[in-house]
């Protein structure tokens, strides 16, 4: 495999210095539309190196996607002279040990293959069954290679596809959204998609307000994914555990939310993006955060368990980012057993809500997250989805809207969290959609469409 | 690099393109952090490849090649010719370009001392001085971040433009995180979320004097958790400098984006309160607003003598005295200027250089002599805004209340709440150019992929009137 080729390569380039590298070779295209045209085609090939090499307990890191043996040996060369120049690390937990990669699924060789004509040919079939709207959205797909090798014997590898539809089917004074993801193209119906996006768009016109207030609510999982993302990143790892920070700082094995809310980190399940290590080299392990309401764990890496005497949980991001701490990027929440319809009935009185748009967390301590809605806000009233609504400001404390649970429904679907920023990274949330009632909105944003 | 690009565009030409552009790109960073007395992490990285965007049939095209080499030029422009063919065989909109001058030359960034130069023991044991300043009972973490970038890009396109631009930036910051009894707070100098940064040399980094700004950091740090939370109320609100800068990038310069106002952006990032036929008419704020895009600024991280279409730097000014004046544009849009790709692998989209809230008259302290009763805010904590860029929810870092003229006591956990237009309508004062100062921020996220942006703001302390504001639970 080209990346573990290429994560040796630099060990070797390391010659007698203790040292780790990750690689990744990844080659993708996206087909972005607009108003009805693919408007953003993009196709991305790229292979990089980072590694960590370590002195006497001083680290260095240093990435490049200069791939010749120059290229290589100028890496470990200044990876070196950053180890050189620091003082000793003591938080430094050491390089991990070589311990057994799980088998985990996550390559389909037929998305591998998708050519370029193939997904444009995608983008287009979601084009064309947005009747009466104009499609807004993209079809990407593509395959990573990511390996880490180390002096202290790890050679993992894994070879993952991903792909992805999106469709906004909107106009004047409509809009809606729907999104597929998965690690087999073939499983998505780009004409699906947009005619569920298309379906929305139509029942949102002629919107109205509502006032602000506490309603009780139903979540679409494009919207409880996106909510329990943020939530996570600023909550569920361990660097913000530790440091006092997170909202389960302190409030382990307290029965924080409902007892029907068991939530998990999953790489192994095939049913999401399968994960069979993190970047560190350290092997995926299912973990979990809340069990039956109670908060019982964070995810961790090699050095925020080494502060706490535990063991990483294969959690960690690339040595350049391990600022931000381990990060749960497999997350899953357990189903519950009604149906979407069955969640509208028992909210009664209160709001529907498709998805979430630019989240913000402004108190992490409190788990309170504020955004909008968008593309698909409806009102609910006496069991049923009566009118469409605006686009709704929110502030909501995640822990309180996961403790006055109403309802899960039964079918988890996975949602896509990946914006492709940087180096491709596919990862998602396996949720269900879930009914509140603490769900506090704030004020009233824009109509639905342009 | 040029040659190379020169290459691309010849390539993609023969492969059938009706116009193409190349860039060929090679960046180089570093970034030292320290937390609590200890190396957090030192990283030196390199990126390098070439972008090929073309034109077939009038459909765009993009790919990339991590290989500068004659072979990465010409695969990345075959592709690139492919992917446009295999649009264009579907739909019948075709794009036009407005006009571009060819244009050669180079720009580079004035530096006094290089920041990518500069060793890394002096950024460490700068972090780390600054850091220590920062330790207080109730600071939890201390921590400190330097970052250092130097990008050679070469752009080439089929209609004359060859340059070649060295852009340098560095910037640093401080937080202290503190922590008691389930109560956390944040302080940070001189912006939250990593820093400012700015085009230039190491003396900006120094400049900023971060050793010398950590005590009151941190005290106001610990401060803030003895503090009362804000209360909710509709009030007179002055705003520091540094949540202007982000209140002008979201309010005003991403809906002033003309992609995102004629939805092409819809998928992501969102669209636009306003219409391609609003300047000139619409009413963005008061006669106090006045906005202007400026890629000429010296330090700002906009700042460029060609944006990555080939077309001139020039200001421009976007609201004058309160009035819509012009968008951001790309050659596609109409008149182009403010096209800019992250790196190699990515198509340039239209995107903020550096806008500016241009500076009134008079001092911080003249502000708040003409509030009897009211709140200042400083330092962003937190930020949303919807698709369409008007409903609006900022949070700040500290606040004080404003009693008769003068700051009283600290308050906490602030947010303040608004509807574009209407906010911008409530400005009744800006402070002068003694006050106004450059933020730089290299967090501007936008497109599919998603590409960052580095980008400059220019705001001085401004006020605000009848604006709701509120604790952040």
């Amino acid at each position: 495999m080209r990346a573990l080729d290429l994560a040796q390569a630099a060990l070797l380039a390391a010659r007698a210095d203790e040292a780790d590298a990750l690689a990744q070779v990844e080659r993708s295209g996206l087909a972005r539309f607009a108003g009805s045209r693919v408007h953003q085609p993009t196709l991305v090939t790229n292979e990089s190196v980072s590694i960590r090499l370590v002195r006497d307990g001083r680290v260095g890191t240093a990435a490049t996607n200069r791939t010749d043996p120059d290229g290589l040996q100028a890496l470990v060369d200044r990876a070196a002279a950053a180890a050189d120049r620091s003082p000793a690390d003591p938080g430094f937990p050491g390089l991990p040990a070589r311990v057994k990669i799980p088998e985990v699924e996550g390559w389909d060789s037929d998305t591998a293959a998708l050519p370029p004509s193939e997904q444009a040919d995608r983008a287009w079939a979601a084009i064309s069954a947005v009747n009466g709207f104009g499609a807004f959205g993209y079809f990407t797909s593509g395959k990573v290679e990511t390996a880490v090798a180390s002096t202290t014997g790890i050679a993992a590898a894994q070879s993952s596809t991903d792909a992805d539809v999106l469709v906004i089917a909107a106009s004047e004074d409509a809009s809606g959204f729907a999104e597929a993801t998965s690690w087999k193209a073939g499983e998505l119906d780009s004409e699906a998609v947009a005619c569920e996006a298309a379906e929305k768009a139509a029942r949102t016109r002629g919107s109205g307000s509502i006032d602000p207030g506490t309603y009780r609510a139903v979540l679409e999982p494009y919207a409880i994914g996106e909510l329990l993302w943020y939530f996570a990143f600023s909550s569920l790892g361990a660097l913000a555990f530790l440091e006092g920070r997170s909202y389960l700082s302190g409030r382990l094995d307290e029965a924080i939310f409902d007892p029907a809310f068991s939530l998990f980190d999953d790489g192994l399940d095939p049913g999401g993006l399968p994960r069979a290590f993190d970047f560190e080299g350290v092997p995926k392990q299912r973990v979990t955060l809340v069990d039956a309401g109670i908060a019982k764990d964070v995810v961790w890496d090699r050095r925020t368990a080494g502060r706490a005497g535990r063991e990483s949980t294969g959690h960690a991001l690339p040595p350049s980012q391990q600022a931000f701490g381990p990060v749960p990027f497999n997350l899953s929440l357990e189903p519950g057993d009604a149906t979407v319809d069955e969640l509208v009935e028992g909210v009664e009185d209160g709001i529907y809500v498709t998805r979430l748009h630019y989240l913000g967390v402004v108190d992490p301590r409190e788990g309170i997250i504020t955004g909008m809605t968008r593309d698909g806000t409806f009102r609910i009233e006496g069991g049923r989805v009566t009118r469409p609504l605006g686009n709704l400001r929110f502030s909501t404390s995640f822990p309180k809207l996961a403790h006055d649970l109403v309802g899960l429904g039964h079918e988890p679907k996975l949602v896509n969290l990946n914006d492709y920023y940087d180096e491709r990274h596919a990862f998602g949330a396996l949720v269900p959609a879930l009914a509140t009632a603490a769900f506090t909105v704030v004020g009233v944003g824009s109509s639905p469409g342009f | 690099m040029r040659a190379l690009a020169r290459d691309a565009v010849d390539a993609a030409l023969h492969a059938g393109a009706d116009y193409a552009d190349a860039r060929a790109v090679l960046r180089r960073s570093q970034r030292v952090a320290t937390k609590n007395g200890n190396v957090d992490s030192v990283s030196d990285s390199e990126t390098a490849g070439i972008g090929v965007r073309v034109l077939v049939g009038g459909c765009w095209g993009f790919a990339c090649d991590p290989r500068l080499s004659d072979e990465g030029a010409a695969e990345a422009a075959r592709r690139a010719a492919d992917f446009a063919r295999a649009s264009a065989a579907r739909t019948e909109t075709r794009v036009s370009l407005g006009p571009a001058e060819p244009a050669a030359g180079e720009y580079r960034t004035t530096v006094e001392r290089d920041p990518v130069a500069v060793p890394l023991e002096e950024k460490i044991e700068l972090c780390l001085r600054a850091e220590a300043g920062l330790r207080a009972e109730s600071v939890k973490v201390a921590s400190a971040v330097v970052r250092a970038q130097r990008e050679e890009r070469a752009l080439v396109t089929s209609e004359g433009v060859d340059v070649l631009q060295e852009v340098v930036e560095c910037g640093g910051g401080i937080d202290a995180l503190a922590v008691d009894e389930g109560v956390v707070q944040i302080r940070s100098y001189p912006s939250a979320h990593g820093g400012s940064s700015a085009q230039g040399g190491w003396e900006y980094v120094e400049g900023l004097d971060l050793p010398g700004n950590a005590p009151r950091v941190a005290e106001e740090a610990a401060a803030l958790l003895r503090a009362d939370p804000c209360p909710a109320l509709e009030t007179t609100l002055v705003i520091d400098h540094e949540q202007m800068a982000l209140q002008v990038h979201e309010s005003v310069g991403h809906p002033t984006e003309l992609d995102r106002v004629q939805g092409t952006e819809a998928s992501y990032a969102g669209t636009s309160f306003l219409h391609p036929d609003d300047v000139g008419r619409l009413r963005y704020g008061s006669e106090r607003m006045n906005v202007s895009a400026d890629p000429t600024t010296p330090g700002g991280l906009g700042t460029f003598d060609w944006d990555d279409e080939g077309i001139p730097a020039v200001r421009t000014p976007v609201v004058e005295a309160g009035t819509l004046t012009s968008f951001l544009e790309s050659r596609e849009t109409g008149r182009g200027g403010s096209m800019r790709a992250d790196g190699w692998s990515r198509m340039p989209l239209v995107r903020m250089t550096n806008l500016h809230l241009e500076p009134g008259s008079g001092s911080l302290d003249d502000l708040l002599a003409e509030v009897d009763d009211g709140i200042y805010l400083a330092t962003n904590k937190s930020w949303s805004i919807d698709d369409k860029r008007l409903n609006f929810q900022f949070g700040t870092q500290i606040a004080w209340e404003i009693k008769r003229g003068r700051l009283g006591r600290m308050l906490r956990d602030a947010t303040y709440t608004g509807i574009t237009p209407e906010f911008w309508g409530s400005l009744d004062a800006v402070a002068g150019r003694e006050e106004w100062r450059m933020v730089g921020l290299t967090n501007c996220g936008k497109g599919q992929p998603g590409q960052h942006a580095h980008v400059s703001h220019g705001a001085a302390p401004a006020r605000f009137r009848r604006v709701t504001v509120g604790p952040s639970g």
